[in-house]
């Protein structure tokens, strides 16, 4: 059994988790970052990836409000490679309440977000997806923030700060001694053995599983688990974040993603945190609601339905979905349960996580008798690519691959391309659909934090476009035949892959994606015969 | 019905079967091109952000369309690539070359002044190295040679009692300027069947300015060439073509690439066999034929194979007694208008070519017909052996005036 | 305008060229009309018949025929059952046409092939293009894999990883891994195949494998050997290296399907087809149980044409004869019925024996493919349906869609043919 020491653990590699983490380091705190899976295969890489402008919390919370917009723009500052600058627009129709629009109007002004009314003809005359029953159109300055990418940044930021992180695995054990936390003991869930940490403190900012950890340490948290399903189209539909102009309610955001578009949320009340699985049902409602917004939006090909568990605080039992706050509650242990070093962060939006951090580490900091400031908001998280680094990718991946490279790999990208330079068969693009080049996966594989293919797949958004990995899967694996990490189990690491990938195709079986499966079925089985491939 | 489709919504039907990447032959004979999936519906989800997201080696498309007529899903790949060679052209230029050779009307026009001292320069070796080596056209490449006349300076309309049908006929630069004796041969033969016929003059309909990724240039030409078709089809004309390009750009790509609504044009324009072949249908074609005991090999140009109807001229000239048409069945000659009279792609167009005068040599024919004009000429500098446009095989089975060379 | 014929094929794959090609032989006027190509090309180029045991679905079959009389007997609903009686006169029939053009197929004695795929399985089939049919890899001593760096799309490694595992071979036998450069910057199976016709392009090839190669080898190439049927670019490698060499099956783009594609859309022209490529087939008019004409669309130009057959040969989801919304699913010319089973879609596991439902998806016929409903009755009397178009096979697991496409094609077009004008 491996033994380390660190002052913080902090559970949990989504977003407040990696946050956290960046915080720690450059106050000088030693931490380990645990994550159960890969980075972000929680809730911060299951959302809608909008970043809010805070025109959506107006009406109701002006606090929270403000505290998006300020994030907002300090994220497209500090990360400015994972936020795409796309701007929102908020529309009403007929059936949305007027005054609604009214009160929003002022709310956002009070609280500075800045809107401006929208010649409706000329919007419908830019986007004709858009239903012509738009009455009324306002502009915010909403955003599209990549998760995946966002939290790399963190982590790789940290690393350099010197913290630790490890994915897959779990949080077995809390050690405690004299109404204080001693440690912790970590599992690997890919081959069992057993680490243990010492340490002063325990950050749990696991999301939807913090009241596991919670328990883990013996106390209780009451969270409320809330399912929400996202719909991926295969394109673009508008080049701007659309929101329904009335209260917040399911299905009624739009955000143009790279190369496609997400149609998001339902909100479901759930018992398991893993209940990521989206249902025929929701994905039905979900399109009801959403062809108000547009009406052909039947015609349009959807690539795959996904879900992620919202993890809502809640102080007292009783209220739920839409009604329980989205704000964060940050919860010290020593003063509530009198457990010293344990400190838990939960509840809050995506788009606030670096504030979520920068006051949970000033609580953990003050602790441990650290006084050093906050700089999260000041330092950018990578090193944008330089023009000449540009160009260089530009001969060996092409256009605009060698753009959409630089975006995924920021810091990284120098090395990719230099390997590329030397072997030419790396300028090779394994996916046609994303432009992800050979070169990519092979330092992404390399990386020591991947395992599976999905892990990549993540990383470089490798089997995420139209054909959902057909043609990019068999090639990554094939490039990785050097790789002692990817050559035995073939079959093992295209079922998870694709398995992966038929969790979201399922619920949206029909039109281009069913011919796009049934090709999928014919290269996988008919020609390849993987359903009966043996890796022994 | 075509022409309502969302345009976005054909870019959804893209299963990545690479069906049109396995067809390309461009991609089978070059590591220049990445290919039309790659170029086409691909990049296409990436233009919706950032319009000039273009690959460099979008200059090697062809635009022989064979990867829209291979598509199992109706994905417009071929219009995806040329709007996207639009916008690579618009930022970074094009060369004088390309300019120059996507203005064919100019060309034709200037050359007017003095066909014969054109053609002389044309074929004078040393001016074409030099042609060559300064901006690089290719120098094995013959130009064709200009007629000495015009199709619309020699044509005269004839008197036709009790019409059974009126026509405009657009012959398209290539048999105005080179090849007249096409439209002179197709006026005997609509004139013989009681077709009135007249003619007026167009601009070019474009298509080479497009292949060379001239939008601008072209969208101009269709506004005029829309407006005056119009005109004539309010009148009650339907339009003629006898080059399968013209008919192509005029029926499907002025919507394709302008969004512009050409949906009568589409269903007022045929191509003159396809005309044919309905009068035929309709039991009004005259088919008293004289036996022409000879035999031909036939090639299928690419965008006539594009539009979608068959070969109607391989259906009219089986009434020619004794007349023997072998189907060549070997893709595309390779040439597609300016592309082959580009240095750097000339290889390209006549390794292309090679499968065109393999068939040829298999199948021991020593005369072709075909009925584009760019292929007329490939297949000849390629294969040496005479070709004619099959309007003029039927002029001859008619017994009208012979527009085949003696 | 319309156009007149007496059979008209609807679609360019592998079930309508063989009805056509049938139809033709009967003295008919045939017209082949198409959106795109086949989803011919996209498959191994091979006729698989049927791959595994009835009873034992792990087990590879031998004799693929023993096991299709067991499926006739057990599901009168499989599409076999309703051409068993003319499979092996389609495979005669299909091997004449293609043997007369110089693409020779060959079976293996009555037995399944068991051949190498890209991913190192061995996949069962009946007939291979001889550039495909391994022979006795039970007795070779080494298996070199040829790959090429700048091919993207086959992978050596992957394959001997896997092949090495199976106990065909002998215990002894050695593979080899080969990465040959092709002095290309990047290569497709359709640029690598038309190298390979070059003799330049074959020298290379040999040189690069020649060191490597041992007695008793053969070498696996991925496949693209070759475009043309003109020139055996396998055997020329093979007499230049001295012993057998292969194509393997791979992803698409891969040439052995384009091939047999190309081979027979030329056969029918000149049996005087008339092929009308990138037209679709909008819709049908009906009168009575039978179809009066169907119209057509090419370059947003409306035609229509009127036959005394019609074969439904437009394929299932991939080939775009189906489309399907949620929850429906339509047949798109003559909106015939769906059998979809007891309404479930899709499995849980994506790479399972049980396969999916909708692969099984399709319309209902009877003895003579002709649509008929629920009660069996016949709901288009001049209409046959062939290939993917039909109800009941999972083309996928039970490695059966050439075999099917092949036998129905077949037989409608030879019911097509004693229809009296």
């Amino acid at each position: 059994m491996a033994t380390e020491k660190v002052q913080v653990v902090v559970v949990g590699g989504g977003a407040t988790g990696t946050g956290i983490l960046r915080d720690l380091a450059m106050r000088g705190i030693s931490a380990l970052l645990v994550e159960q899976g890969d980075l972000a295969h929680g809730t911060s890489s299951r959302f809608h990836g909008l970043l809010h402008s805070g025109g959506r919390y107006a009406v109701k919370d002006q606090e929270a409000a403000k505290e998006c917009l300020e994030e907002n723009m300090i994220l497209r500052r500090i990360a400015s490679d994972c936020v795409e600058p796309t701007g929102g627009l908020f529309a009403a129709l007929p059936e949305d309440d007027p005054a609604y629009a009214e009160k929003w109007v002022k709310a956002c002004a009070e609280s500075g977000i800045k809107t401006e009314e929208l010649n409706v003809k000329e919007l419908l005359k830019k986007y004709p997806v858009l239903s012509p029953r738009i009455t009324k159109a306002y502009s915010t300055p909403d955003a599209a923030v990549d998760g995946f990418r966002l939290l790399w940044s963190n982590v790789n930021s940290a690393r350099r700060y010197g913290a630790k992180m490890v994915t897959y695995h779990k949080l077995s054990a809390v050690s405690r001694a004299n109404g204080a936390i001693t440690g912790v003991e970590l599992t690997n869930t890919l081959n069992g053995e057993i680490t243990s940490v010492e340490c002063q403190m325990v950050i749990n900012a696991a999301g939807a599983w913090a009241g596991e950890v919670a328990t883990m340490a013996g106390l209780e948290i009451h969270m409320i688990k809330d399912k929400g399903t996202l719909l991926a189209f295969n394109h673009r539909l508008t080049n701007q974040v659309v929101n329904r102009l009335r209260p917040p309610g399911d299905a009624d955001i739009f955000v143009p993603h790279g190369t496609i578009t997400l149609l998001g949320t339902t909100s479901i009340a759930v018992e398991d945190p893993n209940c990521t699985k989206p249902s025929e049902i929701e994905v039905e409602n979900m399109l009801n609601i959403g062809r108000e917004t547009m009406p052909n939006i039947d015609n349009y090909r959807i690539i795959r339905a996904f879900a992620g568990v919202r993890p809502l605080y809640q102080a007292n039992k009783g209220a739920g979905g839409r009604a329980v706050t989205r704000n964060f509650a940050l919860i010290d242990h020593e003063q509530k349960d009198g457990l010293k070093g344990l400190v838990s962060i939960v509840g809050g939006k995506f788009t606030t996580y670096r504030l979520m951090a920068e006051k949970t580490v000033d609580l953990a900091a003050k602790k441990l008798g650290n006084n050093t400031p906050c700089r999260t908001a000041e330092e950018p998280l990578t090193q944008p690519v330089t023009s000449e680094m540009l160009e260089r990718g530009k001969k060996v991946f092409g256009v605009p691959g060698y753009k959409k490279a630089a975006e995924r790999l920021g810091d990284a990208y120098g090395k990719v391309v230099e390997k590329a330079e030397q072997d030419p068969s790396m300028r090779r693009m394994f996916c046609e659909c994303e432009l992800v080049s050979a070169s990519e996966i092979d330092y992404v594989a390399k990386d020591g934090d991947s395992k599976t293919l999905s892990d990549i797949r993540r990383k470089t958004r490798m089997g995420m476009g139209t054909c959902q990995g057909i043609f990019c899967s068999y090639r990554t694996l094939g490039a990785l035949g050097n790789n002692p990490q990817f050559t035995v189990g073939h079959r093992e690491f295209i079922t998870e892959f694709l398995q992966n990938r038929w969790r979201g195709i399922r619920p949206v079986l029909w039109g281009q994606q069913l011919r796009e499966t049934q090709l999928s079925t014919g290269i996988f089985c008919s020609l390849f015969g993987m359903e009966r491939m043996n890796d022994e | 019905m075509t022409q309502k489709h969302d345009k976005h919504l054909i870019l959804d039907n893209c299963i990545k079967c690479s069906i049109c990447v396995a067809n390309c032959p461009v991609v089978k004979v070059t590591d220049k091109y990445a290919g039309p999936k790659q170029n086409g519906p691909d990049l296409e989800r990436f233009r919706l952000d950032e319009p000039r997201a273009v690959h460099p080696s979008i200059e090697y498309c062809s635009n022989c369309k064979t990867c829209d007529v291979v598509c199992p899903s109706g994905v417009n790949v071929s219009a995806m690539n040329c709007k996207a060679k639009g916008e690579y052209v618009a930022l970074h230029g094009a060369p004088i070359r390309d300019q120059v050779l996507g203005r064919v009307e100019l060309i034709c026009k200037a050359a007017q002044i003095a066909p014969w001292l054109v053609n002389w320069a044309a074929n004078v070796k040393p001016f074409r190295a030099i042609g060559e080596a300064t901006v690089g056209v290719a120098a094995d490449m013959p130009f064709p040679r200009f007629a000495s006349r015009t199709f619309l300076q020699q044509y005269k309309p004839k008197k036709i009692n009790n019409p059974k049908g009126k026509v405009l006929y657009y012959p398209g630069c290539y048999v105005n300027y080179y090849t007249p004796q096409v439209g002179l041969a197709l006026a005997e033969v609509f004139a013989h069947n009681g077709i009135e016929m007249v003619v007026d003059s167009f601009n070019c309909c474009g298509l080479p300015t497009v292949s060379n990724g001239l939008t601008e240039v072209a969208k101009g030409y269709a506004r005029n060439n829309v407006a005056k078709l119009n005109s004539y089809i309010e009148k009650g004309y339907k339009i003629i073509t006898t080059c399968p390009s013209c008919n192509l750009t005029l029926r499907q790509e002025y919507h394709e690439l302008f969004d512009m609504d050409t949906e009568r044009i589409n269903n007022e324009t045929f191509d003159a066999f396809e005309y044919l072949l309905m009068l035929h249908e309709a039991g009004k074609l005259d088919t008293r034929l004289k036996a022409l005991p000879q035999r031909f090999g036939y090639h299928q140009p690419c965008h006539l194979r594009s539009v979608g109807f068959g070969i109607p001229s391989l259906e009219i000239l089986r009434l020619i007694p004794q007349l023997e048409v072998h189907n060549l069945e070997a893709g595309c000659c390779g040439l597609s208008g300016s592309y082959g009279f580009k240095k750097e792609k000339y290889p390209i167009s006549k390794e292309i070519g090679q499968n065109v005068v393999q068939s040829i040599q298999e199948a021991g024919v020593t005369q072709n017909i075909t009925e584009c004009g760019m292929c007329q000429l490939q297949i000849n500098h390629l294969s040496g052996l005479p070709i004619h446009h099959p309007i003029q095989l039927l002029a001859e089975a008619y017994g009208l005036p012979s527009y085949l060379p003696k | 305008m319309n156009k007149k014929t007496d059979v008209l094929v609807i679609g360019a794959g592998l079930s309508g060229m063989m009805a056509a090609a049938r139809a033709a032989q009967s003295g008919k006027k045939v017209t082949l009309l198409t959106k795109g190509m086949g989803t011919l090309s996209l498959t191994s180029g091979c006729i698989d018949l049927w791959g595994y045991e009835v009873d034992n679905p792990k087990q590879p079959c031998g004799n693929p025929f023993t096991q299709i009389q067991k499926v006739v007997e057990q599901n009168p609903g499989h599409p076999y059952a309703k051409v068993y009686d003319v499979l092996k006169e389609s495979l005669t029939f299909f091997q004449d046409i293609c043997d007369k053009d110089g693409l020779t197929y060959r079976d293996n004695g009555g037995e399944n092939w068991l051949l190498p795929t890209a991913v190192g399985t061995l996949r069962p089939t009946y007939l291979a293009p001889a550039s495909m049919a391994v022979k006795d890899l039970n007795k070779v001593k080494q298996i070199v894999v040829a790959g090429f760096d700048e091919l993207k799309d086959f992978y050596p490694e992957v394959l001997v990883t896997n092949l090495k595992k199976s106990k065909l071979l002998r215990p002894d036998c050695e593979l080899t891994v080969a990465h040959l450069k092709s002095g290309w910057k990047k290569l497709y199976a359709t640029s690598l195949a038309h190298r390979l016709e070059q003799p330049e392009g074959q020298q290379e090839a040999i040189r690069q494998l020649k060191p490597l190669i041992k007695p008793g080898a053969i070498v696996l190439f991925p496949p693209a050997l070759g475009e043309r049927r003109d020139i055996d670019v396998a055997g020329l490698i093979s007499k230049g290296l001295g012993c057998s060499v292969y194509e393997v099956t791979n992803l698409p783009p891969a040439l052995p399907g384009q091939r047999l594609q190309d081979l027979f859309l030329k056969y029918l022209k000149n049996q005087g087809v008339t092929v009308i490529l990138s037209s679709t087939v909008t819709g049908a008019q009906v009168a009575g149980n039978r179809c009066s004409h169907v119209t057509a669309e090419g370059a947003g130009k409306t035609f229509t044409i009127s036959a005394q057959t019609y074969i439904l040969a437009t394929g299932s989801f991939v080939g775009g004869g189906f489309d399907s919304k949620p929850g429906q699913i339509e047949e798109t010319i003559f909106g015939l019925p769906i059998n979809t089973g007891d309404g479930k879609w899709a499995s849980g596991e994506f790479l399972s024996l049980k396969g999916h439902p909708f692969n099984r998806f399709g319309i209902d016929v009877n003895n003579r493919l002709q649509p008929v409903d629920g009660q069996s009755k016949v709901i288009l009397e001049n209409v046959l349906v062939t290939g993917a178009n039909l109800s009941g096979s999972e083309f996928s697991i039970e490695k059966c869609g050439n075999g099917v496409a092949l036998a129905s094609g077949f037989k409608a077009g030879k019911l097509a043919g004693e229809v009296s004008r």
